[in-house]
C-alpha cells in the first residue's frame, strides 16, 4: 500500500513539473507590459518637463 | 530681513543668469544636447561658467522629476534634451547624436 502511494506521488510529482516549465516563458505579456509602462513613464516625465519649462523658464 | 534679502539675491542672481543664457544662446555660443543639458558651442571662461551653472540646476530639477515619476535620471534627460531640442528656435544650436553642432 505504501509503496502504491510512493509510486503515485512519484508519478503526479514528475506529471506536474513539465507544467510549470511551460508557464513559465509567457514574452509577450512581458513584453505588452514594458511598452505600457514606459508609455505612461513618458506622459508623466514629459508633464513634469511642461511644468519645469514654465516655472524655471531662466533654465531653458 | 535677512529672508527678504536672502530671496532678492537669489531672484536677482536667476534673472542675471537668464539674459546670460538667452543672450550666450541667440549669439550660438551655447546650445542644447541631446542629455537635456546645455553645450558650449564656442566661447570661453564666462559662457563655460554660464553653462555649467545653468546645468547644475537643471539636473537638480531633473533629478526631482526622476524621483517624482519613479523613473532613472537618464530617462528624463533623454525626454528633455528631446522637448528642448523641438524648442529651440531657428537660428539657435542643437547638438546631433554624433556630437556635431547644427544651426537650426
Amino acid at each position: 500500500m505504501r509503496v502504491a502511494i510512493l509510486v503515485f506521488w512519484s508519478l503526479w510529482l514528475a506529471a506536474c513539473t513539465p507544467r510549470v516549465e511551460v508557464v513559465v516563458p509567457d514574452k509577450p505579456i512581458t513584453v505588452n507590459l514594458n511598452v505600457k509602462v514606459d508609455h505612461e513613464i513618458r506622459v508623466r516625465v514629459d508633464r513634469e518637463l511642461e511644468k519645469l519649462f514654465e516655472q524655471e523658464q531662466e533654465l531653458f | 530681513m535677512r529672508w527678504l534679502a536672502m530671496i532678492l539675491a537669489a531672484t536677482l542672481s536667476l534673472s542675471a543668469w537668464a539674459l546670460d543664457l538667452q543672450q550666450a544662446k541667440r549669439q550660438g555660443l551655447i546650445g542644447e544636447q541631446l542629455n537635456g543639458l546645455v553645450g558650449v558651442v564656442q566661447g570661453g571662461g564666462q559662457v563655460n561658467a554660464v553653462a555649467s551653472d545653468i546645468n547644475r540646476k537643471r539636473l537638480e530639477s531633473y533629478r526631482d522629476i526622476a524621483r517624482k515619476t519613479g523613473t532613472s535620471l537618464a530617462v528624463v534627460q533623454a525626454r528633455a534634451g528631446q522637448l528642448n531640442i523641438e524648442r529651440t528656435p531657428s537660428g539657435q544650436y542643437v547638438q546631433l547624436a554624433d556630437g556635431r553642432w547644427q544651426r537650426k
